[in-house]
């Protein structure tokens, strides 16, 4: 007769671990539980990316992997290391960018990088990830006076500047305009290619499309999904969504009556799921419909739809399945 | 130690940088000491006596010498006519006259001589120093073992010659050790761990330790720094004198900067945002400034107030400075006032360390 013995989650065949093993993290402010029993995997060489709203639990659970919040429940073993207990321990091997970086006031951009790399025993040369990270017409520049996307860029080299295996990325390109944000992309995508393990956090639903292997949907502390972002697609958002503006007199639940609806959801504006498209629009443009439009009547019932958007299924509509919101509010 | 050395150099220089505030810190200071030292009688002091000599023996003229060459002391010899009439012009601070026989008490062959002073009526400061510089001149005299010689109605002042320059530069260093210290470690590390600015450095492999310290150790260099500038202006600029040993300053301003510090670090362990800081660091400075006998002597406050002074370390660190500067004392006068510094560094740095929040 064999035994199977229980094998620790983080043990892969061959003996290879997981460079982040997490499971059953709870963190609770007060009566607010930010993370709620969360549980994942990041393989090495992968890009992970947390997906959420704001106050979702993103930043807690990045910052109790990278060794700077005490979880109040579950394990967390980074590069095999146990962070926990030993939180120094692997901080020698990880980059760190936080969310809303800042640095020490009357800093220039030079001195910054210098600074971080005296703070590890093995960095690389400054000159060379100044270069790396098109700072150089800027080194002598004060990092307040740099732009988002400058500052960004700083921050993601100095969360290289010790050449880590895995670097951690909290919104990199929040509050940054199309352009900067395009050139973070092309810059986390370099990492990638460099074989370094990534995690990311992000409320931008064509972010982690374009950058993750791999996407943990979080919600109120918990994963309510996990998957690559087409297998994320094809099971939470497939076939057509029909989104338009809420009308007046449209009363969803008879809405939800009509053939070929498959799912309504109506917060803000209302999204309809379905697989025959055509005959839900007929229904829903039918000009017998109570919230249609009709002249010279004061607007008690119907101002007709409005905003009228009809696409395919993407990430965003995951979301907005899985909760029931949207992500952006 | 690279990474210590990095994050203290990095702050210092920040510090320096930041112009407003070291202006700001500096100016006061010496704005402070151009107005108490108008207030006080001008810049330097000049004192005029008239000495009428009724001994006319060496022993007399080298008293007189030795008074003329106190800085700021003139000494002119003339007739006691001449004499009491420049005292009626004002035209003299005073007028001393030396007994007969006050080299031969001085030598101890004769009955003991008293110095009469005398002044016009009215106080001023300049009447007040006139009585200091000879009392402490011819105690000097009568301490080579012969007591025979002392001023007549000796009035129970302190023994100093200082000018109110004098006494506002060790005032001033008090005031920067006390304000600089508290304020560069409670707003800067507030503002730090508001900013995050702690936090990204805790995700290196840097100690917390380290972190700490080196923000507590560059804002008391920042803080010496000042005191070395502050100290250049009082003496080139308003010829502020110090009548002790310049190494003697290091032990009262090492050891204040290191409570005051203490102080401000304990302040960033109470408050979250840096308002906070800076309003709880302005009720902690500017009692003390007023308390701790930076502007006038502690012994002219309320009894009960000197007590409470007392306990803080700003007296100590005052009394210290005063002592070496103004009074020429050694170590051994400012030891107490040392160890209680010490005392002050040691708990509050050790309870802020303990109590300390990341966020």
């Amino acid at each position: 007769m064999i035994r199977v013995e229980p094998m620790p989650a983080r043990l892969r065949l061959g003996g290879e671990m997981a460079d982040i093993d997490v499971q059953g993290l709870v963190k609770r402010y007060g009566d607010v539980v930010a993370v709620d029993g969360l549980s994942f995997t990041v393989e090495k060489g992968e890009v992970f990316g947390m997906l959420g709203p704001n106050g979702a639990g993103k930043t807690t659970t990045l910052e109790i992997i990278e060794g700077l919040r005490t979880p109040d429940a579950g394990s967390v073993h980074v590069l095999g290391t146990d962070v926990i207990a030993h939180p120094q321990a692997v901080k020698e091997r990880i980059g760190v960018q936080l969310q809303a970086t800042a640095l020490p006031d009357f800093t220039r951009v030079h001195e910054a990088v210098e600074l971080f790399a005296a703070l590890y025993r093995r960095a690389r040369p400054t000159a060379e990830v100044m270069e790396e990270f098109n700072l150089e017409e800027k080194a002598d520049t004060y990092t307040d006076k740099l732009s988002g996307g400058q500052m960004q860029r700083l921050s993601i080299a100095l969360a290289l500047i010790n050449d880590p295996d895995l670097v951690f990325l909290d919104e990199p390109t929040t509050g940054l305009d199309p352009q900067a944000r395009l050139n973070i992309w092309t810059v986390i995508e370099g990492i990638r290619r460099r074989g370094k393990t990534v995690v990311l956090t992000t409320h931008y639903m064509e972010e982690a499309e374009r950058l993750c292997d791999r996407v943990a949907v979080i919600d109120r502390g918990r994963i309510v999904a996990s998957d690559t972002p087409p297998r994320l697609i094809a099971e939470h958002a497939s076939g057509t969504t029909i989104e338009f503006a809420k009308v007046p007199g449209l009363d969803v639940d008879s809405l939800r009556k009509v053939t070929g609806v498959e799912r309504v959801i109506a917060d803000g504006r209302v999204s309809i799921t379905t697989r025959s498209p055509e005959t839900v629009l007929h229904a829903l443009l039918d000009p017998g419909a109570p919230w249609a439009a009709r002249d010279g009547e004061d607007g008690e019932a119907g101002g007709g739809i409005q905003d009228l958007m009809v696409r395919h299924g993407m990430l965003e509509d995951v979301f907005l399945r899985l909760t029931g919101r949207s992500l952006r509010e | 130690m690279r990474a210590f050395r990095a994050l203290t150099l990095n702050r210092v220089r920040a510090s320096v940088r930041d112009r407003i505030a070291l202006i700001f810190t500096l100016g006061l200071a010496v704005l402070f000491m151009v107005i108490f030292g108008l207030l006080f009688g001008g810049n330097g002091l000049s004192v005029t006596f008239d000495a009428v000599n009724n001994d006319n023996t060496a022993v007399a003229s080298g008293y007189l010498k030795a008074l003329g060459d106190q800085s700021g002391v003139t000494v002119h010899s003339t007739s006691h006519a001449t004499a009491f009439s420049d005292l009626k012009d004002d035209s003299v601070t005073a007028v001393l006259v030396i007994p007969h026989g006050f080299g031969a008490a001085y030598l101890g062959t004769g009955p003991a001589q008293k110095v009469a002073v005398y002044q016009a009526g009215g106080e001023t400061s300049s009447t007040g120093i006139a009585d200091d510089v000879v009392i402490s001149v011819t105690a000097g005299f009568a301490g080579r073992g012969h007591p025979s010689v002392s001023v007549g109605a000796p009035q129970a002042a302190e023994v100093n010659q200082v000018t109110s320059m004098d006494y506002m530069l060790p005032s001033m260093i008090a005031y920067i050790i006390l304000f600089s210290g508290v304020n560069y470690v409670a707003i800067g590390l507030v503002e730090m761990r508001v900013k995050q600015i702690l936090r990204r450095f805790r995700a290196t492999p840097v100690r917390s330790g380290t972190i700490l310290s080196a923000q507590v150790v560059g804002a008391g260099l920042i803080v010496l720094l000042q005191i070395v500038v502050l100290v250049a202006i009082g003496v080139f600029v308003f010829g502020a004198r110090n009548y002790g040993n310049w190494l003697l300053l290091v032990p009262p301003v090492v050891l204040g900067t290191a409570s005051f510090v203490g102080i401000g670090f304990l302040i960033t362990s109470v408050t979250r945002t840096s308002e906070s800081a800076r309003a709880l660091a302005a009720m902690v400075t500017f009692p003390l400034m007023f308390l701790s006998g930076l502007f006038f002597p502690i012994s002219s406050l309320p009894t009960v107030v000197q007590d409470i002074a007392r306990i803080l370390p700003l007296a100590w660190a005052s009394d210290a400075l005063h002592q070496v500067m103004n009074d020429g004392s050694g170590f051994s006068a400012i030891t107490t006032d040392c160890l209680v510094m010490a005392a002050w560094a040691v708990v509050t740095i050790a309870v802020a360390s303990w109590r300390f929040r990341w966020d």
